[in-house]
């Protein structure tokens, strides 16, 4: 069974659960106690990632380091509709590309922001995290309105999520914990509550589930 | 600190950015709203403050007719933006008057308006009625600044701007096409440049169109940032906190509002649903009608004079009207004979706030509707509530026969949960009672209404199935006992420092109001627990039929309108 | 020393833990804020802890502005002031047979009182800790008793229960949870919460806070559990998932600071407690943190 090396309050692990839980695939988390126990960066941690960083994960031997990576590792041998991460599709993965690119810039900013706030990662200079957030949602704000006006509702085109909505989308949702609002970010804010919506969604420490959509109204028989 | 700033009409949304199930985070001047849409379509802008314990209501959640707060499940409903249900107190009825702070809005132009104390109607603008919403773009500067900014904003050499006298700017070109821009001051240093573009446009030119402008928005957005970034940032607006109501300090407050019946609602829709039944849509004349909860009745004052009580049937949200149902009963005091013959289609009736001496609990796994007859209506509207929840129940509905069935189109929203029972004699309605509360249980709760007979009897059946008292709910629609007022007493009122004599022929409440008491009180038979009253010490002769045996047993509180001391004295709690 | 931010003379008076004792290393200098003052503390070569308020500007000298320290529950304390009170006891603390175990400290931007009101709140355990310490439709508070004892200062919220599907790391299946708080300090509070292994008696949680301003906070949380099932790591991670759900809600409340005017929200009956905090920290005087209930 795969191994993820994990941690509750990381976005980088939850990026993985999710997209598990998304596939049912089937995983055992392996609980590392990266705080306040700094476990990660325990010689034993580091014989399994170098960069002494969370998440891992250990498919039957194949040890990967890197959420972005691991994504597309999962998602290329374990999506068999090959739509989170559409192996034919060059455009698309040059798009897919981008965003994960993206997607890494946001945990330096708006996660670094959160680990200096809760948990006291004093050397972070948490202003200029907080402004390099900003910038990074601007540009995706920016991005998302055009999409919605394209009849899209996902970061890359087609009428599926990507990885690349996964790999953004922890940060977003936690940066208000970095004192990063999102009220300047409309069009963000529509697609978190899209993207909770997705089946299979899952949620973590500091997240909330959306409400239903519109359509289905549940009705219990007696 | 107020400011003539917050009499004016600002745009704080695109309606695009409204979509269904979502809430907007929005600010304006320092106070933030939560703003949502219901499914009807209606645009709420609320306080982002749960009045319980201050949580943003941006992080909550939009059903569609209700929002939710994230923090302890308190439900607000759409327009009233009043509560309407408490989960920690499941049993409770919320109290009508906690409702959450509402600004003006409106809807107009593609954007979304609002005003912390906006007045009157939102100026026009001319020659924007068929226009483009354009991007909005936030700002980190003042709003002075940015509109200065904009003196400044052109897309081809033409372009000439002027200052409008609400404080917009207006960028026209020699082809007639033109740019609108108002800010939204979000705080001191922070606005938002909603712009509207003249000419509605579709397709690749609309994208392009759009795309231009959020480009050169965002070049003005960067170069205006950096002029504040230079400047000394002004100190951030401290909006007000608002207190709430003093009667909301102590929960629960007794209400001492009288029987009183200051709405008045036209009836917009009158039909029959069944036969003998009509159903009758009340719609506000002006003004919002106030907060329901499933199982709430209204006072209808009838033009004879007569005053009857009627369960709302609505789901929740439904809150721009109360549709209730009335049967014909010829043999009544002409209440009901009133509303057949004579109420018709646009007469205006005045009514009573709903009030709720029937709540729901929401906190059941499992949930039984029994109703008889007209009993039904106060149970649609407690099923729609769970229905909407996705909560489990079986509703239980006994007619004579198919066109007694009132209600179809409500009652098919029930799908696979209902059960009409049509034409069965009291035997046979017994067996299928019996059979229907067979498995009492933890956390499962059953909800009667129905003639006299029929509760009595299922009562009865519950109590002997093993079914707790606090799990059997009632409404008796009326009284049949026969009341018995021949005994003379004094009744101590014990906060009022007060001691009365009731005589003979007259009610606790008669006494209490000739003494300046003034005491709700809604059918005055006993049935509704408008009137209920705790009592410290004392016996009493019960003769409603609100009280559950046990509460009669436990003797803490009293229906004042019928029940009397047996003892000389009681003293109340008043 | 420097002129001090904080301008309340209770809050300057209390004791409060502002490190776990095996996180303080011999010869490593480490800085952290109390009510607005920077200090900083390390731990000499006698194995002595040594804290000092330590100004930007001045750098501060551990010899001259040095601060009291007391070692408690596995923290050390000081404080800015001349306590007249020892720290509050949590006597189940040296029992032999229980486990100790410091879960995390973490920073919440928000005030210290909000946190502790959250604290003592079971209403949102169905909303915020959803099939773990409580799940829909079982959300009903029953009534509690709420006391305020004159004598050892502090409230105590007794007979509290609620409905949790997953009551602690060791529990299976959905129970009834006996609670009971204590708010023995005005900026930390403890809880007593009944455990599947024993009935007899209770696990303790209590978290202590460090105001690190009037809207900031540093919170330490001490668990002191009759499990012996689980290992430190599973029961630690436990409790951090559970504190990582309230963050956001605490972080999303507003005012920051806790208002004591009653009128500023709308309490019911199962903010008993709560109501009583408020009322405490009003009777003395508290300003730090709060907004005072206008005179
Ligand atoms: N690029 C890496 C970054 C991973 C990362 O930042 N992980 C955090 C936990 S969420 C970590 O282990 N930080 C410790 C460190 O970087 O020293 C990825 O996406 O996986
Ligand atoms: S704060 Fe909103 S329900 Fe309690
Ligand atoms: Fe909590």
């Amino acid at each position: 069974m795969i191994k993820l090396y994990d941690y509750e309050l990381s976005g980088n692990c939850y990026k993985l659960r999710l997209l598990m839980s998304f596939l049912g695939v089937e995983y055992e988390s392996k609980l590392i106690d990266f705080y306040p126990g700094n476990q990660h960066k325990s010689e034993g941690f580091r014989q399994i990632n170098p960069l002494g960083q969370l998440p891992v994960v250990d498919d039957d031997g194949l040890v990967l380091r890197d959420a972005q990576a691991i994504l597309v590792y999962l998602a290329s041998k374990y999506d068999a509709s090959g739509k989170w991460y559409p192996r034919d599709n060059p455009a698309l993965l040059g798009q897919i590309s981008q965003w994960l690119a993206f997607a890494d810039g946001i945990t330096a900013t708006a996660s670094a922001a959160r680990l200096h706030d809760a948990l006291f990662y004093t050397q972070i200079d948490v202003d200029a995290a907080r402004a390099g957030a900003n910038t990074l949602f601007r540009i995706l704000d920016e991005h998302l309105y055009f999409a919605e006006e394209a009849g899209q509702d996902w970061i890359c085109p087609g009428d599926h999520p990507t990885i690349a909505d996964i790999a953004c989308f922890p940060y977003i949702m936690l940066s208000e914990e970095g004192g990063v609002s999102r009220m300047d970010y409309p069009a963000i804010r529509r697609w978190c509550d899209r993207f909770k919506r997705i089946p299979g969604f899952t949620v973590m420490s500091g997240v909330f589930p959306a409400g239903p959509a519109v359509s289905g109204s549940i009705v219990s028989a007696a | 600190m107020t400011t003539d700033l917050q009499s004016n009409w600002y745009p704080i949304a695109s309606s695009s950015d409204l979509p269904k199930r979502h809430v907007y985070q929005a600010q304006l001047l320092g106070r933030e709203f939560a703003v949502w849409r219901a499914d009807d379509g209606y645009v709420n802008v609320w306080e982002n403050r749960c009045l319980h314990r201050g949580v943003r209501l941006s992080i909550g959640i939009n059903n569609g007719t209700e929002l939710r707060c994230q923090y302890h499940g308190w439900r607000y409903a759409n327009r009233t933006a009043g509560c309407t249900y408490i989960p920690a107190h499941p049993a409770d009825a919320p109290a009508r008057t906690i409702c959450n702070n509402t600004y003006p809005a409106q809807e107009a132009y593609g954007l979304v308006w609002a005003g912390e104390l906006a007045v009157g109607e939102l100026p026009a603008i001319d020659g924007f009625e068929s226009a483009t919403v354009l991007r909005p773009v936030p700002i980190m500067a003042p709003q002075k600044m940015v509109n200065q900014a904009l003196l400044g904003y052109a897309w081809d050499d033409t372009c000439e701007s002027a200052e409008n006298s609400d404080g917009s700017v207006t960028i026209t070109a020699t082809d007639g096409s033109a740019v609108r821009v108002f800010v939204q001051p979000v705080d001191s240093n922070h606005s938002v440049a909603r712009a509207l573009y003249n000419r509605k446009v579709a397709g690749e030119e609309r994208i392009a169109l759009l795309k231009r402008h959020s480009w050169l928005m965002q070049e003005l957005r960067d170069r205006t940032e950096t002029q504040a970034a230079r400047q000394e940032t002004p100190a951030p607006y401290e909006p007000v906190i608002a207190k709430v109501s003093e009667d909301l300090v102590d929960i629960p407050a007794i209400s001492v509002d009288g029987r009183k019946a200051d709405l008045r609602v036209q009836v917009a829709r009158k039909e029959m649903t069944a036969d003998g039944i009509a159903s009758l849509r009340l719609e506000a004349i002006k003004d919002q009608l106030p907060t329901f909860q499933p199982g709430a009745h209204i006072d209808v004052h009838l033009p004879n004079g007569l005053v009857r009580q009627y369960s709302v049937t609505n789901g929740p949200g439904e809150t721009d009207h109360y549709t209730i149902g009335v049967k014909r009963e010829p043999d009544s005091r002409g209440g009901s004979v009133a509303i057949h013959d004579t109420v018709g289609e646009g007469d205006v009736l005045a009514i009573s706030a709903p009030r709720n001496n029937f709540p729901l609990r929401r906190d059941a796994v499992h949930t039984i509707f029994i109703a008889g007859g007209i009993g039904v209506t106060p149970l649609i509207a407690m099923a729609r509530a769970l229905n909407a929840q996705g909560l489990e129940f079986e509703f239980h509905y006994f007619v004579q026969s198919d066109d007694h069935v009132a209600f179809k189109r409500e009652l098919s929203e029930f799908e696979g949960a209902l059960n009409i029972h049509k034409g069965q004699s009291p035997k046979e309605t017994g067996e299928t009672l019996t059979e229907v509360l067979a498995n009492p249980g933890y956390a499962r709760h059953v909800y009667i209404c129905g003639p006299g007979p029929m509760l009595e009897a299922t009562r009865q059946i519950a109590a002997d199935k093993g079914w707790a008292d606090e799990a059997v709910h009632f409404e008796y629609f009326k009284n049949t006992t026969e009341l018995d007022d021949s005994n003379s007493f004094e009744i101590d009122l014990a906060r009022s420092a007060m001691t009365l004599t009731v005589p003979a022929g007259k009610s606790i409440l008669d006494v209490l109001r000739e003494n300046g008491i003034n005491m709700s009180s809604s059918c005055e038979q006993g049935a509704c627990g408008t009137c209920r009253c705790g009592v410290i010490e004392g016996d009493v002769i019960h003769q409603d039929v609100y009280l559950s045996d046990g509460e009669k047993a436990e003797g803490r509180s009293i229906m004042t309108c019928v029940s009397r001391a047996a003892s000389n004295r009681l003293i109340l709690d008043i | 020393m420097s002129i001090l931010k904080c301008s309340d003379p209770i809050a300057l008076n209390l004791w409060y833990a502002i490190a776990p004792l095996d996180e303080v290393l011999i010869g490593e200098t480490a800085q952290t804020i109390l009510l607005e003052q920077p200090i900083a503390y390390t731990r000499n070569h006698t194995g002595e802890i040594v804290a000092w308020v330590h100004d930007v500007a001045s750098g501060g000298n551990p010899e001259t502005d040095r601060l009291p320290i007391k070692e408690r529950y596995g923290y050390f304390w000081t404080s800015l002031g001349t306590p007249d009170a020892d720290i509050f006891p949590i006597p189940e603390y040296d029992e032999q047979d229980r486990r100790n175990i410091h879960a995390a400290s973490f920073g919440v931007n928000v005030s210290a009182p909000r946190l502790v009101e959250n604290f003592l709140d079971m209403g949102h355990f169905p909303y915020v800790h959803t099939d773990i310490l409580g799940a829909e439709p079982h959300t009903e508070v029953k009534e509690y008793f709420v006391e305020v004892s004159k004598e050892r200062d502090e409230i105590l919220a007794t007979n509290c229960k609620f409905w949790q599907p997953m009551a602690a790391a060791v529990a299976s299946g959905g129970m009834d949870v006996d609670y009971v708080y204590r708010v023995p300090h005005p900026y930390s509070a403890v809880l007593y919460k009944s455990n599947p292994t024993d009935p007899e008696r209770m696990d303790v949680i209590a978290i202590f806070i460090q105001p690190t301003s009037q809207e900031t906070l540093r919170v330490h949380m001490l668990l002191s559990l009759l499990d012996e099932s689980n290992d430190d790591i599973s029961i630690r991670l436990f409790q951090q998932t559970i504190f990582g759900q309230d963050k956001p809600i605490l972080e999303n409340q507003y005012p920051k600071r806790l208002p004591l005017d009653p009128r500023a929200e709308t309490p019911i009956r199962a903010d008993k407690s709560a109501i009583a905090y408020r009322r405490w920290l009003s009777d003395k005087g508290i300003t730090y943190g709060v907004i005072p209930a206008a005179a």
